[in-house]
């Protein structure tokens, strides 16, 4: 009796035992990978998994591509609504500050995400083109002269863009803030190292020339006359049309001031009425921002021509820019922005309007659309000035008559806050995490010129109310309060002869 | 090992072989108040492990049994046990019945959850909280949220809306983390289950949930640790608590066929609609208008009643050796608003085959399918109710007349599909008294596909040409425990029980979503014929493990000491942190079994168990987050990479600590039962997601830095007004109160959670309302400009409570039950006033705003004035009331029928609220992934009054 209970009972336990000791051995045994409940396999590429890259540097350029494309967006949309170039309507960033330019605190650069910060998106830039050429290239056999130029240009573009945008900022983890000047000076060193080879960027614009139009630029910001004009020159000799526009991806990457020119409900950016003509330039979501341009080398050649004092020379290179701005594509947009401002007022939307520059300044017609509806928008430059205008200007009229061209041909393309003089702040985010950076330092504060006016007024026009409420024009004619380009022609002078560098 | 096994099993196999001629004991178990049998009842022998389970008529029989004296303990669930010395005659067959007295502090009654092992909740150092089968049979319930709604203290749950397919936010004791979900984890039948809170696209801020569709019929019991010393041998994984879910088991003896019918209706909630978007002038004034006069229009046209039919058949029975509880299911739900219609399909089997005395196996598994539709809702413009309520649903539509704009808003599918596959064995293998074994292996897996078809004729409002989208989650959970139990010999008055076990579960997520836009032709569904399809993955993997010991220590059985230990180790952990140990220790003091309390106080507190513990609890990082990654994205035809994580081998769980004491007393001669628990729960190493320097070109990385802490009370009363056995009436009272705060961020800069409205800073409360206020900046009394405040509410209740009555008359043949709840010390955002306010429509009154003169220059919008838009959110809801008669046994005599009853049954049958814009109780928008405090609604649809009436027969 007890050898009949007991027998089928130890059967049962050596069962059990060998089951569970089998299975245990299965869990964590070496060799029982199948078993394992323990392994885990992140589907991003780890640290480890890209240190196994065949071409790394060959991997990473294309993100230094897509990082250029998203810090140029951000760095438009909101530089042009810190100028007299566009209002914001709607609370679509966190409010109207990027109009009151004094207002801008650090904070105020924090309300921009990853996707909106020009901050945040020029710092990626540069710090992903650090990786690359510092970490990563070092140790890859197959990375080409020609890649290592691309990722020089593009940590050049982000150095340029910061240098001309910020007052300085740090350029490495637990860095002192670089001032602007020595950021354009690491720019220029950048550039200069993406010169001299046949590689091509993206839709086979010439890297070479490329990086000569964004040394000029670089040498115009730092007061270089002569550098400049030079790089200015050898663009246009080597293609007097040439065009570097950054094109974009609807399904990942899309323009992104499109987005608040066009496919938002309350459309944020709302241009200056006298510009209202070249708007909206960015006509869907790949439509490309231009980066380089001939007619921005002609200009930059005029400018430096008037700074030796020869206006006929600048006369010829402005009328030249024109007529290339003129030869330009333009395309059919059917626009139903209702140009509404923060009240839900409409503002100047009626062909019939024409506008001042400035009180007292003769009305112009021509400037202003009638929206919603069918316009035709131009797709890389335009200008109002006609050849008329400039042979008839001199002086300091002259010099107007150039930054007006500057506005309306580098339109959107994030060059008047430049000119403008106004820098940005570093974000807040920077400062409460890096210890060699505190409240106060050089690039914590905004820095505005004392001629730019105050609040908002460089975007404000009269009368504020144009439109009865069924819709009717009660007047025709808008004046805009200020005129930036005769402050700034009156004010500041040429920017290359008064390049209003921190840290110089 | 193996050798104390055998030792063990031989010394039970000697001492049960040795027996001449066999007796047999039998008998019933009734209840000693209504002398009602009482099915299912445990009568064992514990010297021998022997045992059996009464049938229908509560007759019980143990056959085989050795001659001798035992003591023979009758146990029942939410009875006190019976204990008789019983002398059993060689051959002799002896009847002894036992008459069992309520348990009304449960105190008797076991629990496993948290424990390992069985334990009577007498000897428990912390509360947990039990629901048993009679308390929820009867609740007209569509979900097991909706189940605790009320029925535990220190449990806040918030439904989103009353759509098809979703469930609530559920908190217990506060919140103790700022990053994921504050969901409890819950077990089936030992089984972890899936409990993700966004299964779904938002579509305007509600998601679908995967606690949607759990079962609610064919539960046996619910037990619920709140976190703290309950939950710590969980381990990293048990800081929100825990819910165990057991489901029915077939009893021993004639099999049973148990149908039930329930058919109702749902009665919209209009209360908080105003249906002021018709209150466009030229829907109200003008009589040539189409709309004129049409002021009730989502009311009369959009939201209806609902059909409700559910219908059950289980069967239940089975012999000592095997048993079987198999159930079918059968859901319909039309709901009260165009396109949410919801039917439900579950199949339940659970069997158990006692295969020797000493060894069970058991087998508990389900499927079911679930078929939903949804509106879009909340933020989105395609959401009928918020504009229809709240916006220009003409101006949106196009369309001329509200019927033609309503047709065009129901144009949209949103059809969500779920398949769920539940099942799990258990084997328990007891080879001694001393020594016992369970060993439980299940998984969940769990799929579903939302299917979002925009037609070409919705363009108007859309604005392309047609665009579906759809949403598949892949889900599995496999569960794998052993436990193993040894009771050592009585040693004087000590006994002791040691706890050991190994517990493990890994979890694979797998999301992908397609979105194809631009049809050329109607009537397609195919993606692949759309114009462009993009698609997106993400995947998750986490393995959690751990090993726990509990030592629980008996003197004179009245002071019990437990404590335990838990070592975890977990994927998400970072490279650099080992095991994880979380230990626990208690104390519990049966006062009342002292010999001196008896003759003295005893009189006026029958029953005063006094109780004390402290127990780390843990929550486990996110998956990966510990890694460095890169993360490319598609750009013109390239692989784009950027940097992604920054990584950080030092990540670890974050880390609640609680300490709680309390008591359990029964008053004057069992008229009143007491529950109060105080505690105070300290989350240390909490996880915030901390910014890196943006010179490093990185974002955030989640890093353990914050110390968060919850402080606060569980109360439970229950007064027994009269307690005969022809009439009993009972009132019951539940309260939780708790004081939430960020104690430290550990250089973590502020952050919001919604918006910038809920708020994370140091010293506040978790999700502050932190809103615009109306300022006055030149001291001429007059508001002229506004600021960004802290305003000392938050958007979840701070309090809670219910208060429920149970009436019994007849001889238990009638039975009513009411129950109510309430929370306080919220606010709730009326969201759909923004929008109104928005599109010209004042649904709230904004402050007006002066300059700086003290000239009126308007109101202050509401991005200006947003504290306008926050609204009491206290509520008290009537929330059932059920009626159920059970038909005399006399009239059933003659019929094949053991049981029957009919029950009626209402649920959310009035809202008590101190405004009518926003609807107190729900929870609203929330986001996946993150921390959800609800609290922020558009025009959101109310839980509809859902009137029942059921007819349950057991054959």
């Amino acid at each position: 009796m007890e050898n009949y209970l007991v027998k089928p009972m130890r059967r049962v336990i050596t069962l059990i035992g060998s089951a569970t000791c089998l299975l245990l051995l299965g869990l964590y045994g070496a060799g029982c990978d199948f078993l394992d409940p323990t392994r885990v396999e992140n589907p991003r590429t780890t640290l480890e998994d890209f240190q196994k890259a065949p071409e790394p540097v060959a991997a990473l350029l294309p993100g230094l591509r897509a990082q250029f494309a998203r810090a140029l967006g951000a760095v438009v949309v909101i530089t042009e609504f810190v100028t007299d170039n566009f209002s914001i309507n709607g609370t679509g960033l966190g409010g109207t500050v990027y109009d009151f330019p004094r207002d801008i605190k650090p904070v105020d650069m924090d309300r921009t995400s990853r996707f909106t910060g020009p901050y945040w998106n020029l710092q990626e830039l540069r710090a992903l083109a650090d990786f690359l050429i510092n970490e990563v290239a070092p140790n890859d056999e197959r990375a080409t002269p020609e890649q290592l130029a691309e990722a020089h240009y593009y940590r050049g573009m982000a150095y340029l863009m910061l240098g001309e945008n910020f007052v300085a900022v740090p350029v490495e983890k637990d860095g002192s803030p670089v001032p602007a000047a020595q950021l354009l000076e690491r720019a220029i060193n950048d550039l200069e190292q993406a010169l001299g080879t046949s590689a091509q960027l993206p839709d086979g614009v010439s890297l070479d020339l490329a990086a000569r139009a964004a040394l000029a630029r670089a040498h115009r910001a730092l007061g270089h006359a002569a550098p400049a004009d030079q790089f200015a020159q050898q663009v246009l000799a080597a293609d007097p049309e040439f065009l570097f526009a950054q094109g974009f991806d609807a399904s990942s990457i899309d323009n992104a001031p499109w987005a608040y020119l066009v496919a938002r409900a309350l459309q944020e950016m709302q241009p200056l009425p006298r510009l209202d003509f070249l708007d909206p330039k960015y006509i869907d979501r790949e439509s490309p921002i231009p980066v380089a341009k001939a007619e921005e080398m002609l200009l930059i050649r005029a400018e430096v021509a008037l700074a030796n004092g020869d206006e006929t020379a600048a006369r010829n290179f402005m009328k030249a820019a024109r007529a290339l701005a003129a030869s330009r594509p333009v395309a059919e947009f059917q626009d139903d922005d209702p140009r509404l401002d923060n009240d839900l007022n409409p503002r100047p939307r009626s062909s019939s309007i024409v506008i001042a520059d400035e009180p007292g300044a003769p009305f112009r017609a021509g400037l202003v659309k009638d929206r919603p509806g069918l316009v035709t928008v131009p797709l890389v430059s335009a200008t109002s000035v006609t050849d008329a205008d400039i042979d008839a200007a001199s002086g300091t009229a002259l010099i107007r008559l150039l930054y007006l061209m500057r506005q309306e041909i580098l339109f959107l393309e994030a060059r008047r806050m430049h000119d403008l003089g106004i820098r940005l702040p570093v974000m807040l985010r920077e400062i409460n995490t890096n210890p060699n950076l505190n409240d106060g330092d050089l690039g914590t504060r905004v820095f505005v010129p004392d001629y730019i006016p105050p609040a908002n007024e460089m975007d404000l026009y009269d009368p504020l109310i144009l439109y009865d409420e069924q819709g009717n024009l009660l007047t025709n004619q808008v004046t805009i309060r200020i005129d930036m380009n005769r402050v700034l022609a009156e004010s500041r002078g040429l920017v290359v002869q008064n390049p209003l560098l921190p840290g110089q | 090992m193996r050798r104390a096994l055998l030792f063990l099993a031989g010394c039970l196999f000697l001492a049960t072989a040795s027996r001449a001629q066999n007796a047999t004991l039998q008998g019933r178990v009734l209840d000693a108040r209504t002398g009602e049998p009482l099915p299912g009842a445990n009568v064992v022998i514990p010297a021998l492990t022997r045992g059996a389970a009464t049938d229908v008529d509560g007759l019980y029989r143990i056959e085989d049994l050795p001659a001798g004296t035992y003591e023979v303990v009758a146990r029942f669930i939410g009875y006190r046990e019976g204990r008789i010395v019983v002398t059993l005659q060689p051959g002799a067959t002896v009847t002894q019945d036992f008459a069992l007295e309520e348990d009304l502090l449960q105190l008797d009654e076991v629990v496993v959850t948290g424990q390992g092992t069985s334990i009577a909740r007498r000897k428990l150092a912390t509360d947990v909280a039990v629901l048993t089968a009679r308390e929820i049979e009867e609740a007209p319930v569509l979900s097991v949220d909706q189940l605790l709604q009320g029925r535990v203290a220190g449990a806040t749950i918030r439904l989103q809306s009353a759509q098809p397919g979703q469930a609530a936010l559920i908190d217990f004791r506060g919140i103790t983390s700022v990053i994921g979900s504050q969901t409890p984890v819950i077990y089936i039948d030992g089984i972890r289950v899936d409990t993700e809170l966004g299964t779904s696209f938002s579509l305007g801020g509600e998601l679908t949930s995967a606690l949607a569709e759990l079962i609610t019929s064919d539960i046996e019991r619910i037990e619920i640790t709140r976190g703290g010393a309950a939950s710590t041998l969980y381990g990293s994984d048990a800081a929100s608590g825990v819910i165990q879910i057991f489901t029915k088991r077939g009893q021993a003896g004639r099999s049973t066929v148990t149908i039930r019918t329930e058919l109702g209706f749902d009665q919209p909630e209009t209360r908080f609609l105003k249906d002021t978007g018709f209150s466009f002038p030229q829907t109200r004034e003008d009589p040539n208008d189409p709309n004129y006069g049409k002021t009730r229009f989502i009311r009369d046209n959009f939201l209806k009643n609902g059909f409700y039919q559910n219908y059950y058949v289980g069967f239940s029975g089975g012999s000592p050796t095997f048993t079987y509880n198999v159930s079918g299911r059968l859901q319909n739900d039309t709901g009260v608003q165009p396109e949410n219609e919801n039917t439900l399909y579950a199949l339940r089997a659970n069997l158990q085959a006692q295969l020797r005395p000493e060894l069970e196996v058991s087998f508990s598994g389900s499927y079911i399918r679930s078929q939903f539709q949804r509106l879009f809702n909340g933020q989105s413009i395609y959401d009928p109710l918020t504009t229809f309520e709240v916006g220009d649903a003409l101006f949106f539509s196009g369309a001329e007349t509200f019927e033609e704009a309503l047709r065009i808003f129901l144009l949209p599918d949103v059809d969500e599909g779920v398949h769920r596959f539940t099942a799990g064995s258990t084997i328990r293998f007891t080879p001694s008294p001393l020594f016992s074994n369970k060993l439980t292996v299940g998984v969940d897996m769990r799929a579903n596909e939302q299917r979002v078809f925009l037609p070409i004729e919705f363009e108007p409002v859309s604005g392309n040409r047609g665009e579906l989208s759809r949403y598949n989650r892949d889900f599995s959970v496999v569960t794998l425990e052993y436990v193993g139990t040894i009771n050592y010999p009585q040693m004087g008055p000590v006994t002791s029980t040691f706890t050991f076990g190994v517990q493990g579960f890994r979890e694979d997520e797998s999301i992908i979503t397609a979105t194809g836009t631009t049809f050329a032709l109607p009537g397609t569904k195919d993606l692949d014929e759309a114009a462009t399809v993009t698609a997106e993955e993400t995947r998750t993997q986490i393995f959690n493990g751990g090993i726990f010991f509990q030592e629980q220590l008996s003197f004179f059985d009245r002071l019990f000491l437990e404590a335990g230990l838990r070592l975890d180790g977990n994927s998400a952990f970072g490279k650099d942190v080992g095991l994880q140990t979380y230990p626990k220790i208690g104390l519990s003091y049966n006062l009342h079994d002292e010999p001196f309390w008896r003759e003295s106080i005893g009189r006026y507190i029958s029953v005063l168990k006094l109780r004390a513990a402290y127990g780390e609890t843990g929550k486990f990082p996110s998956p990966y987050a510990r890694d460095v990654t890169f993360q490319a994205t598609p750009f013109r035809g390239e692989s784009a990479p950027r940097f992604d994580n920054p990584g950080n081998p030092e990540l670890k769980p974050e880390r609640t600590a609680t300490l709680e004491a309390g008591f359990d007393a029964l008053l004057f001669q069992n008229r009143l039962s007491l529950n109060a628990t105080f505690y105070r729960a300290r989350t240390s190493d909490a996880l915030l997601y901390v910014p890196e320097q943006p010179v490093t070109g990185k974002g955030t990385q989640l890093r353990n830095v914050g110390v968060i802490e919850n402080v606060g009370v569980e109360l439970a009363a229950e007064i027994y007004v009269f307690n005969r056995r022809d009439l009993q009436w009972s009132i019951g009272l539940t309260y939780h109160g708790f004081r939430n705060r960020m104690v430290d961020m550990g250089g973590a800069p502020p952050f919001a959670i919604f918006e910038p409205w809920q708020r994370v800073e140091e010293g506040h409360p978790v999700g502050e309302w932190y809103v615009t206020v109306p300022i006055d900046t030149n001291g001429d009394g007059l508001p002229d400009d506004s600021e960004f405040q802290f305003i000392g509410k938050t958007p979840y209740p701070t309090k809670t409570g219910s208060i429920s009555t149970s009436l019994s008359l007849f001889d238990n043949r009638l039975q009513f039950y009411a129950l109510a709840d309430w929370a306080t010390g919220s606010l709730v955002a009326d969201y759909g006033s923004a929008w109104a306010s928005f599109n010209g429509i004042e649904r709230t009154v904004f402050p007006t705003r002066y300059d700086l003169e003290g000239n009126e220059i308007g109101k202050f919008r509401y991005r200006e004035a947003f504290i306008a838009l926050l609204k009491n959110g206290d509520y008290l809801k009537i929330r059932e009331l059920s009626l159920r008669y059970s038909l005399p046994r006399t009239l059933l005599r003659n019929l094949p029928v053991q049981r029957a009853s009919v029950t009626f049954s209402v649920r959310n049958v009035y809202t008590f609220a101190k405004q009518d814009l926003v609807d107190p109780e729900l929870a609203g928008w929330a986001a996946p992934g993150d921390l959800q405090l609800g609290g922020v609604q558009s025009i959101t649809l109310s839980p509809p009054r859902q009137f029942r009436f059921a007819v349950q027969v057991t054959l």
